[in-house]
């Protein structure tokens, strides 16, 4: 091992490290709490911008040979998940007031960090563990709402059981092949004996677990509810992508074959059904948020049918484009006394006559999430279906748009309530905080760009 | 700037026109709509200039921008004027001052939102006739209806709600099957040819077999027909244009309607040419179908915006007709019946709007002998409800005789050869005329004769504002009318073009004269072949 290695690969890793050493020091000084929040914004920006530049210089290296490697594409997935994470931090100046909220995002940040370079399942299962542990406390911290500690369990106790499926079938690749590599997963997705697939199935129930896919999806709205609201938006967008570039990293190239395609194309098809039409019904933002995600997850995973070398393009460019709209609309979210209060249905009624900018930002991405055009969201779900259709899956794909047309319902139904309902509330105006319309400035920008040069964006990845 | 340019600006200044007035404060309604009213103003008169020096003798592209924007999906950013789309971009064009004119008094709430979603719809419209690329048009045809359902949800009537999640519902419904249609075909291009490309011109060289044309064009077909909308698909038309404001239901009318058979005769129709002469009886007898039952609608309505509503039905059922009849006589009529569309049912539903700003009702019992009343008013009423019903002189003759006269010469081959049913079809659609007729006139006559009542009399007749909107209206519909060889040059090497396309050799005798060796379609295939 090269020391000099060590310290450039990890260097996104090592800025959050840092971070964490100086926040932890901070509070044994018990110096006032207005730092925190700066320090993990410049840590995480650092880091960003160290993962950017180790992706665009190419730098590849093994500084922990068959455990962790640094490659331009990983580099990239973590910049994308490090990028999404800024404007998260940047609405959370309520929540950072708790002193424990800031060590545990970066904590689960380094986590997401770690899965992106993982080359064997110890790796990947450290990285998985350290990017969902530190979750669990920061939907308790919302601990004013006697739900949050319901969610905060429910999601504990269904997070442990995608745990243990996940190193059930660890161990029995490790007992076919006598290897944790990451590449097993992918030879054993080629084979035909009973062993590796029960493995490949355990393994995949695991990430369905993690990125809420039906019928593993029940703890979803409960958490996404319960927790605050930018914790919510940090499990909907950065958990979520990173899941997911992790079985892109897990799939590799290898590609899928028909029992197993069936179960990866059939399961997020329900997802996405059932997740537009149960968001239908939902009086709480959040919650129709959450069912929103799981059907988002279902697009995703649809992206893991296509051929192997556009995987990652697609699911990289869906992440961004639906992070970047999620985490938009909830920092837009105009801030009231009542945490439970603020995301009511209702109480977004009439908001545009109230709050023209927050409504309009919240509209931009419903239309985004809807996946109507010009918006990003349309770009990335074209993407993903076209390279459904061109590995041959021509009914999952029309079964996957029209299943996405569910979708346009209640997202415009939120646009409804924003511009054309009359409003029922006369609360007087929380003024919103000057660093969530900052936050949300940044995400219009980063759609802005999606939006007139994708192909530019593309090609990046 | 060369003439290329200058597209870019017609189709971007709605873009600039949402960012002046964003900029401006917030309660400077007046400054808003004169700022309006002057960069649409600005557009047509831009849009007039290309449209003189549009090339009438040239079969290909023209004022033409190519480049790159997705290049790993062979996607470019690709506009240009053709005799497919000339007339609708100048009539788009046109009708966008008076529709911002039409809603000075009208619009009260939100008026800036209001200018903002009607330059945003402008935008759409005009890329989506302009783009020469699947991609790109499918952009911007999914865009459009954000604009609009915002138009229908904010400012319209008491059921806006209600009409405007069915208009988006519906077409969103027949977009999304179009999507999957789209990616499936440019992927059999890819398959065969071994290009990746969603120009047109590209796509107009796939050869796809018989069964997946089929389906394809269905996919297309019903995204479009739905737009037209072709009868078994229109019920959210009356819907939609009864509770949209007055501009929006212009728009609606206008242009918005224009969507669905442009986009047969550029698209579905071309690219799929052996499924569309396999299906041509289905699509006639739909046509023949919605001409006579949007009449016998329009006849026993009792809401003022609904005849009219129902009478587009009708009239687009014309342009279906002759756009399947393939006849190059029907196919220029289709064209010109599209432009007079536009500019009649606009002007009525303008019309209709002025005298719901002064009564506030809908209802046709309410009203009797305006002609007493609004003296002027009736004048221009009963100028354009002549014009819908196709009276020599005015564009609705000109565009409606050309189909029929169409219709039959492409049906009478096929009686003589034994096959009847075509004729029988055209024969019908001559009903539609007299039906037209009885429901424009019956109407009219209710309207503006017998005796005087009407809510909130007395009331002033058009002021200023409303005479010039008129009269720019009514000038087109006679200038159409009188003179339709000119604009009908300008469209007559598209329409030979897509007669071609479609027809293959079919009706060769007739266009022998023109072998057509589609000079856009090879050109920007060389230029793609160059690219990669």
């Amino acid at each position: 091992m090269n020391w000099q290695d060590a310290l450039t690969a990890m260097a996104p890793e090592h800025l959050l490290v840092a971070a964490i050493v100086v926040l932890i020091g901070l509070d044994i000084l018990s110096r006032p709490t207005r730092g925190r929040l700066a320090v993990a914004i410049v840590a995480v920006t650092a880091a960003c911008a160290a993962a950017l530049l180790l992706a665009l210089t190419g730098y590849a290296s093994a500084p922990f040979p068959g455990q962790y490697s640094v490659a331009p594409i990983g580099s990239l997935g973590k910049a994308i998940v490090l990028v999404l994470a800024i404007p998260v931090l940047l609405m959370a100046e309520d929540e950072s007031s708790q002193r424990a909220f800031p060590v545990l995002l970066l904590s689960s940040l380094y986590g997401a960090c770690l899965l992106l370079s993982a080359d064997s399942f110890l790796t990947l299962f450290l990285g998985l563990e350290l990017l969902s542990l530190p979750v669990y406390p920061l939907v308790l911290l919302a601990f004013r709402r006697p739900e949050s500690a319901e969610a905060a369990l429910k999601y504990l106790v269904l997070g442990g059981t995608a745990t243990a499926t996940l190193l059930m079938g660890v161990a029995l690749l490790y007992g076919g092949s006598g290897s944790l590599e990451l590449a097993t997963f992918a030879n054993a997705l080629g084979s035909k004996d009973t062993m590796p697939g029960v493995a490949v199935v355990l393994v995949l129930v695991a990430f369905f677990l993690k990125a809420a896919i039906v019928p593993f999806h029940a703890w979803a709205p409960d958490a996404y509810e319960g927790a605050a609201i930018p914790v919510t938006a940090y499990m909907a967008t950065i958990v979520k992508a990173a899941v997911l570039l992790t079985a892109v990293r897990l799939f590799g190239m290898a590609p899928v074959t028909r029992p197993l395609s069936d179960l990866l194309a059939i399961l997020p098809l329900v997802s996405i059904v059932w997740g537009n039409l149960a968001a239908m019904r939902q009086q709480s933002f959040r919650r129709m948020i959450a069912y929103s995600s799981i059907a988002h997850a279902g697009y995703l995973f649809y992206a893991l049918l296509g051929a192997g070398p556009g995987r990652f393009q697609a699911v990289a460019f869906y992440v961004l484009a639906y992070g970047l709209m999620n985490v938009l609309a909830f920092a837009s979210l105009p801030p009231d006394a009542n945490d439970v209060a603020r995301d009511r249905m209702d109480h977004l009624k009439g908001m545009f006559q109230r709050q023209p900018f927050a409504a309009l930002m919240i509209g931009v991405a419903m239309l985004s999430l809807a996946g109507i055009p010009p918006f990003p969201g349309f770009v990335a779900k074209f993407l993903i279906f076209k390279n459904v259709m061109a590995a041959g899956y021509t009914v999952y794909a029309v079964a996957g748009l029209v299943g996405s047309y569910l979708g346009i319902y209640f997202y415009l139904r939120v646009i409804q309530y924003l511009f054309m309902s009359p409003g029922e509330r006369s609360v007087g105006h929380v003024a919103p905080e000057r660093l969530a319309i900052f936050a949300s400035v940044i995400c219009l920008l980063a759609a802005l760009l999606l939006t007139v040069f994708p192909g530019w964006v593309i090609d990046q990845f | 700037m060369g003439d290329a340019g200058l597209l870019n600006v017609v189709l971007y200044l709605p873009v600039a026109g949402v960012v002046a007035l964003i900029a401006l404060p917030p309660k400077a309604d007046a400054r808003v709509r004169s700022i309006s009213f002057a960069v649409m103003l600005l557009q047509f008169v831009l849009t007039a200039w290309l449209y003189a020096r549009f090339d009438a003798g040239s079969a290909g592209l023209q004022f033409e921008t190519r480049l790159p924007w997705i290049a790993s999906w062979g996607v470019y950013y690709q506009i240009g004027l053709d005799g497919y789309n000339v007339l609708l971009v100048l009539l788009t064009a046109f009708l966008g001052p008076l529709v911002v004119a039409g809603a000075f008094s009208a619009i009260q709430k939100d008026v800036k939102l209001f200018y903002c979603m009607v330059f945003a719809l402008q935008f759409a419209m005009l890329g989506t006739f302009l783009a020469q690329d699947l991609f790109l048009f499918y952009l911007f045809w999914e865009t459009m209806l954000i604009p609009l359902f915002f138009i229908i949800g904010i400012w319209g009537g008491e059921r806006r709600i209600y009409a405007t999640f069915k208009f988006v519902l519906y077409t969103a419904f027949g977009s999304i099957l179009m999507l999957a249609a789209v990616i499936y075909l440019v992927y059999s291009l890819n398959a065969t040819t071994g290009v990746t490309s969603f120009a047109f011109a590209d796509l107009y060289r796939s050869e796809l077999p018989l069964s997946v044309q089929t389906w394809l064009l269905a996919a297309f077909a019903l995204s479009f027909a739905i737009k037209v909308p072709i009868v078994p698909l229109h019920t959210w038309l009356p819907d939609a244009h009864v509770e949209a404001p007055t501009a929006g239901s212009v728009i609606l009318a206008g242009v918005l309607l224009k969507m669905g058979t442009y986009g047969f005769m550029k698209l579905a129709f071309p690219l799929f040419p052996d499924a569309t002469r396999l299906l041509a009886p289905v699509f006639q007898t739909l046509a023949v179908v919605s001409i006579l039952y949007g009449a016998c609608l329009a006849l026993v309505q009792t809401d003022i915006k609904k005849i009219i509503a129902y009478s587009s039905i009708s009239h687009l059922g014309y342009v279906m007709l002759g756009l399947v009849s393939l006849d190059i006589i029907g196919i220029q009529g289709a064209v010109l019946q599209m432009v007079s569309h536009g500019l009649v049912a606009g002007g009525l539903f303008l019309m209709v709007g002025m005298i719901y700003e002064r009564c506030h009702t809908r209802d046709l019992a309410a009203y009797g002998g305006l002609a007493k009343l609004l003296p002027l008013y009736s004048v221009f009423f009963a100028l354009l409800t002549l014009a819908s019903i196709g009276l020599p002189t005015t564009s609705g003759f000109a565009g409606e005789f050309l189909v029929l006269l169409g219709a039959f010469r492409a049906a009478w081959p096929q009686y003589v050869q034994g096959a009847g049913y075509p004729l029988l079809l055209s024969a019908s659609a001559v009903a539609g005329v007299v039906l037209g007729a009885l429901y424009m006139l019956w109407f009219a006559q209710r309207f503006l004769f017998g005796a005087v009542k009407a809510p909130h009399q007395p009331f002033f007749d058009l002021n200023l504002r409303e005479k010039a909107i008129l009269g720019a209206i009514v000038l087109a519909v006679f200038a159409l009318g009188l003179y339709p060889e000119e604009p009908l040059s300008k469209t007559e090497l598209a329409a030979k073009q897509y007669q071609q396309l479609v027809a293959g050799n079919r009706t060769g005798t007739r266009v022998a004269a023109q072998p057509a060796p589609l000079p856009s379609a090879a050109l920007a295939a060389d230029k793609a072949e160059d690219a990669r």
